[in-house]
Formats: C-alpha cells, structure tokens, sequence
C-alpha cells in the first residue's frame, strides 16, 4: 500500500553546502507542528524550472516515510511538499 | 566483404537503463526499493502501465498491461505516477556521462544511448571498452544513485551493440565478437533481435528461416531479393556480421501527442476541450523545433475501431489556433464511444521557410501573438497562458514521457 500525501508546508532547514552529489545535502528539518524529521538517505536532487524559475526538489527519507523538499532558488525558501509511505 | 564478419576492434557501446523510469522512482523514493513499482501516466485502472521494476517483473508484470490486471496478479503493486521532470534529469545526468567518454553519443530514447569511440582520444580507447563500461556503471551509481543500474553491451556496430546490452539484464555488461557471434546467436529468438517484430518474423519464416542462425547463414541475395525485397535485404546481411549500417541521422517526419481518456463518457465537446489542449501542446513543441507544418492528422480509438483523417495545406502553419481549427474540422467526422485521442502535425518545413500569402496580415498578426504568447509561457512556467478553452484539461491532459525521442528533453 501506498500513501501519499501532498502538502505546502513552509520547514526550516538545516543543509550542509558541499561537493558531492547533491552539492547541497539538506540534513533536517522541522515542521510546522514541531516535529524534526532527521534525513537518513537524500534519495534524488532534481531541478524542476517553473518558466524562468527554479526549484530544486530532493526526494529524501528519515527511514520511517519519504518525504519531498523543495528548494526555491530564487526566494530561497524551502517547502515540505510531499509525504509518503509505502508498507 | 559480402560474407565478411567485422574483426575490427570493438568500438560501439550501448547502454540501456534498467527499468528506467521505476528504477528512478526507487532511487528517489527509497521505501520503495524491494517493491513492485510500476509507473502510470495516469492513476487510473483502465490506463496501461509504462514501466516496471524489477520485482514486478518478477512477479510477471510487463508493461502496457493495464493497471486494473496488475493489480489482480499483485494486489500489493505500487502504482506511481511518471514524473517527468525527474526522468528528463537524469537523462541529463547519464548523457554528460557518455559524454566524457566520446564526443559522438547518439541517445536513441530516454533511457538508452550509444557511444561511438571510433574518434574518441587514444588514451580513452587504450583503456579497453570492457572498463570503460564498469566504470561508467559506477559512475551512474555514484553520480545519480546506487539504484541505479544499466546494461552495458559493446560490439562493432550499434545492432550487436545493443543486443549484447539485452542479454544478461539487468546490470549486464556483455561484448559481442565474431568469435562469439554464433554462441550469442544460438541462444536467442528471431524476435529478440532488435527490428524483427512478428511481420518480419512471418517473411523470413516464410523462406525456411526460423532462429538467428538462420538468418545469419542466409545469402544476402536471398535477404535482399527473397526475403525484403529491398536494400534492406543487404543491410540485414551486413548488420548480422557486425558491419555499421545504422550510423544514419534520424529525420523529424511529425510532431504529434495523444492522449487516452479519463473516462469514456465524456460529451463531444469535452473530447474536443483535450484535443484542443493535444493541439496547444504540439504547437509549442513544434516550434521549439523552430518548425511550421502543412498537415494536420487527427485519429480517435473507439469501441468501433481505429478511425484517422487528415488534410494537407497549400502553406504552412505554426500556430495553435491554426493547428486546432483544422483538427477541429477534421474531427467533426470522428465516431462516439471514443476511449483515445491523438494529433500529429506532418509535412514539416522550416519555420523561416513559411510563405506569406494572401492574408500576410493576418498571419503576422497571428505570428505575433503567438511569438509573444511562447515568450511568456517561457519565462512564466508552461500554460501560463492556454486557450480559455483548455483552461481546466491541464490536471488531465498533462505532459507526460517523451517515448522513443529525446528532441524534447
């Protein structure tokens, strides 16, 4: 079964700058109600442009569920915009 | 050379990505892994899927089954929905991948393309293609991610290429040589070579040639005045013995989309809200193309059957309005009881090319708006300004796999 849940949550982020893959490795975050959620596996960085505009997404998991973030490079801001689970 | 096999140093490589689009979606959804994933264009049970993972596979899952029998065969499958804009990044990601290897890369689809080293540096080709492709499968597990894999097959031209890439999937790396030619061929189906579907599979039969080995023991006057009655009787010949013959540029003959329905009782005049969206969505494709058109070809599946017309203009036409007008007329002819929609516009032509006739103001006119229509589309996010018509197809209609070409990508 698989569940997912689409969201627009504004989460601050914790992300390291770096090398590598991802070049920009998004470590936590916290949501609205609190919760942090500590990313064990960014699964994949992709850029999505919207017209001149560009989001970077990362699909990443804590383990327990998937999660989307999305990374406005031009207002800087990152959303939670997907959770999912699959049992 | 007419019975020749090639003995020239392996030189072409095609790679394939295993389960492409489900293998990214386990890579980017790592719960996913372990899963049977399979990727539709539309969570609907009548739509057909268009990948699968590997354990799906397993569990006798392929694709075009529809999703209402994958889902009796395993109830427990995963359906998601193809995300393009993730496909089209990592396409990006292995084509500048091959591309450090060889300034000749030809990507056949969205998942698969070929390395031609002929030209590539000596320092390169010393290295021997065998490491080449182990390194390059690593480089795509590093670089994109560790679900990630592809098949490797290496040879003299581009069709033992890729069939030495489809034989040990997934994750495969096989080469493919005139001294193992005949072992390879003996294990295989005509059907498994790549070009013979079932109506070649019937014509070679027909003339007492029933497996691979066959057709590679066979004279290519028989392939060429028995068998395909053509020069590809020849090529046929010359490809079986490793000779490149496939090493042509491919021509953009149509630009087209189709689409199946959400559901199968919509009124004509919603058929017609999706064609006009198709219509929009083939325009703008066919002139990032820098292409007009002079033919509209429009066709409709149906309980009844398959049913198509089309018309061909004396002067070309770019815009969406014109490409809509003239399917719109066409299809006032279409049956009931559609279940799927398509239009292709054909007769291409440069777009610098298109004559202004009669009605130059009009068309300039109509030029304009559509220039500057594109230009906020592009800068705004696709289908910031549609039709007011198509206004609400966007959440059926939308953009989905590019198969079979990457001029779009």
């Amino acid at each position: 079964m698989n569940t997912e849940i689409e969201l627009n949550e504004q989460v601050d982020v914790v992300a390291l700058f770096r090398p590598g893959r991802t070049m920009c490795e998004p470590i936590k975050f916290r949501r609205k109600n609190g919760r942090e959620v500590v990313i064990s596996e960014i699964g994949l960085r992709h850029p999505k442009p919207l017209g001149a505009r560009l989001v970077h997404i990362f699909d990443v998991t804590d383990g327990g569920a998937d999660y989307r973030l999305e990374f406005d490079a031009e207002h800087l801001t990152w959303r939670l915009t997907r959770e999912a689970d699959v049992w | 050379m007419v019975n020749e096999y090639n003995h020239e140093t392996p030189l072409v490589m095609h790679i394939d990505l295993n389960s492409c689009f489900a293998s990214i979606e386990q890579q980017s959804r790592p719960r996913l892994r372990g899963h049977p994933v399979v990727i539709v264009n539309r969570a609907t049970e009548h739509t057909g899927i268009v990948a699968a993972s590997y354990e799906a596979k397993a569990l006798g899952i392929e694709a075009l089954m529809k999703l209402r029998d994958v889902r009796r065969l395993v109830p427990d499958v995963v359906a998601i929905e193809s995300d393009p804009a993730k496909y089209k990044y990592v396409y990006h990601k292995l084509l500048a991948i091959m591309q450090d290897y060889s300034a000749h890369v030809t990507m056949k689809s969205i998942d698969e393309g070929i390395i031609d080293f002929h030209q590539a540096p000596a320092s390169i080709q010393q290295r021997g293609l065998e490491t080449l492709g182990y390194e390059i499968k690593q480089r795509l597990a590093q670089e994109v991610g560790v679900a990630m894999r592809c098949n490797v097959g290496i040879s003299t031209n581009r069709f033992l290429a890729k069939t030495a890439a489809g034989l040990h999937k997934p994750d495969g790396l096989d080469i493919i040589t005139p001294d193992n030619l005949h072992r390879v061929l003996g294990d295989l189906k005509l059907t498994s070579l790549n070009g013979i579907a079932w109506r070649n599979e019937a014509r070679l039969q027909a003339v007492g040639i029933y497996t691979p080995l066959d057709f590679l023991a066979a004279s290519e006057e028989t392939l060429r005045q028995i068998v395909f009655k053509s020069i590809n009787g020849t090529k046929w010949h010359q490809r079986l013995r490793g000779w490149e013959v496939d090493d042509v540029p491919t021509k953009m003959g149509r630009v087209g989309r189709q689409y199946v329905l959400e559901r199968f009782d919509l009124t004509h005049q919603e058929i017609l809200q999706r064609l006009h969206h198709l219509c929009e969505s083939v325009g703008w494709r066919l002139r990032k193309q820098g292409l007009a058109a002079r033919g509209v070809y429009v066709y409709a599946k149906s309980a009844a059957g398959y049913w198509h017309a089309c018309r061909v203009m004396a002067l070309p036409f770019f815009s969406n309005k014109a490409i809509y007008e003239l399917a719109k007329q066409l299809f006032s002819e279409a049956p009931s009881s559609i279940k799927e929609i398509g239009v292709h516009c054909y007769e291409l032509t440069n777009d610098e090319m298109s004559q202004l006739g009669l009605f130059a103001d009009e068309i300039a006119h109509e030029r304009a708006v559509t220039i500057a229509s594109d230009d906020i589309n592009e800068r705004y996010g696709e289908r910031t300004i549609v039709s007011a018509d198509t206004i609400d197809t966007g959440i059926y209609v939308s953009q989905k796999i590019p198969f079979g070409s990457t001029r779009y990508m």
